[in-house]
């Protein structure tokens, strides 16, 4: 955003950052084999649906074009709309490449629409061998980076001792997020 | 770190070289002092701990509270030291006393309120590690040489204007020199005794970590006690993102450089920082 764009008020959101989604391939097996995380078979991606008939239209071709490829390796696809009026397309698959795969495939497709700015994230849920609760791994586009959600008993908790563990064990393996203040929360995860 | 002692040295070094060369009641001064620092070693740890209103508890008042501390001293090889508990809803925890033995571990009822079992060991271990180093020694004998500067510069200003009568120029002019240096070597003391103190917590967090094996722990803990900036936020994602990309309000990185020189503690985002280098050590990923 330009000095002209501040003083007029003009303002952009901000743009998708490089994509380095396809870390958690490669950070998965690491979680797997040295960090007790094994995947729910669950992920989803975030996003604002805008109520243009241009939108809608990306939308439900994208949907059934990850529903075709879904089928194809036993992925299934779900839709729901949150309280905060944001759109969770759910992934539910025992393959987790699949998954990231899928994942990739919406936003590509809300990218090349030119709706980028208007993902929010990407969720991988994993249930955890030292809680009964499961974590999460969220990654934030505008970003570029990942970061640990680990909720905790009670309304609204998070374990950030469990944040910081898993931080520091799966070091440089996955981009993650280095601003704390950025670590926002997603409570009542349909994951 | 040693540079600060260099410069500690270096000072005390000049106020000294200073004194002798005023050579005026120099013996007086010393013994006063002497009599300060003594009475500051012996009862700081009382005059503090009544400051907090805190009560020391016996292991059937505080059962959990005690059993901490007893794991933590059997880690560190340490006596017991004696435990107590503060009033107040403030979340604070400290330590007091010259050694291991007449040691006091205080902590308030808001911090047993706020924070969880592993996070409150955390911060028990940050307040023994502070006794096993025995930073009130180290922290009253490292104020020794400000104090005497400080006594100095008070005898001075109560005085000053009486023997002024009576002397000659020469001698005059010599005591208002005495006067400014010890002043000038209590400022810079001082700012240097903060920078010692900022190094202890850092040495005591380090030794909480190594204690209790769990870094993230204490960050967890100092998050929540601290309530600052570098805090992991409870506001969601999704009702966070419009408001974020309405108008980009995010902290703003303060400039910390003059605050700094004068706390006694470092910047939290600081000790996260390390803390989080200690968990990767941890965990073979630094």
């Amino acid at each position: 955003m330009g000095f002209f764009d501040v003083l007029m008020g003009r303002r952009k959101l901000a743009q998708p950052a490089p994509d380095r989604l396809f870390a958690m391939s490669t950070a998965y097996v690491t979680m797997e084999t040295s960090m007790g995380l094994t995947s729910r078979g669950t992920a989803a991606i975030v996003f604002q649906p805008l109520a243009t008939a241009d939108f809608e239209s990306i939308v439900r071709d994208m949907e059934e074009v990850v529903r075709a490829t879904a089928s194809d390796s036993g992925t299934t696809v779900t839709s729901s709309d949150d309280t905060y009026g944001f759109r969770w397309l759910v992934l539910r698959g025992s393959d987790f490449d699949d998954l990231v795969v899928g994942i990739n495939a919406v936003s590509s497709a809300l990218e090349a629409g030119g709706y980028g700015d208007r993902v929010l994230c990407a969720v991988f849920g994993f249930d955890d061998d030292r809680r009964k609760r499961p974590v999460y791994w969220i990654y934030n586009y505008k970003r570029g980076a990942f970061y640990p959600f680990a909720p905790a008993g009670g309304s609204e908790q998070r374990d950030n001792e469990r944040e910081f563990v898993l931080k520091a064990q799966i070091g440089k393996e996955l981009p993650v997020e280095q601003e704390l203040e950025r670590w926002f929360p997603l409570w009542g995860t349909p994951i | 770190m040693l540079f600060t002692i260099f410069l500690l040295g270096l000072v005390y070094a000049l106020l000294i070289a200073v004194l002798i060369a005023a050579g005026a009641g120099a013996v007086t001064i010393a013994i006063v002092a002497a009599g300060l620092f003594a009475l500051q070693l012996f009862t700081s740890d009382k005059i503090a701990l009544a400051s907090m209103g805190a009560r020391e508890v016996t292991p059937e008042e505080a059962p959990q509270l005690h059993a901490m501390v007893d794991r933590l001293c059997v880690q560190a090889n340490i006596p017991k030291p004696r435990v107590a508990i503060a009033q107040t809803p403030m979340p604070n925890a400290f330590a007091v006393g010259r050694s291991p033995k007449t040691a006091t571990v205080c902590a308030t009822t808001g911090i047993l309120q706020l924070l969880e079992p592993a996070e409150l060991e955390a911060v028990l271990g940050h307040e023994i590690t502070h006794v096993l180093n025995r930073d009130v020694v180290v922290m009253t004998i490292a104020s020794f040489f400000a104090s005497i500067a400080a006594f100095i510069t008070q005898f001075g200003f109560f005085f000053g204007g009486g023997f002024g009568g009576n002397r000659n120029n020469n001698n005059n002019n010599g005591f208002f020199v005495v006067i400014l240096v010890s002043a000038a070597v209590y400022v810079i003391s001082f700012l240097l005794l903060q920078a010692l103190s900022r190094y202890r917590e850092f040495a005591a967090d380090r030794g909480s970590a190594i204690l209790t094996g769990r870094p993230s722990a204490l960050i967890s803990a100092l998050m929540k006690i601290d309530g600052g900036m570098a805090r992991i936020p409870q506001r969601d994602l999704r009702s966070a993102s419009s408001e974020l990309a309405a108008f980009y309000i995010f902290p703003p990185k303060a400039k910390q450089g003059l605050t700094n020189l004068f706390s006694t503690h470092p910047p939290l985002a600081a000790r996260i920082e390390r803390l989080q280098r200690l968990e990767a050590q941890l965990q073979g990923t630094a």
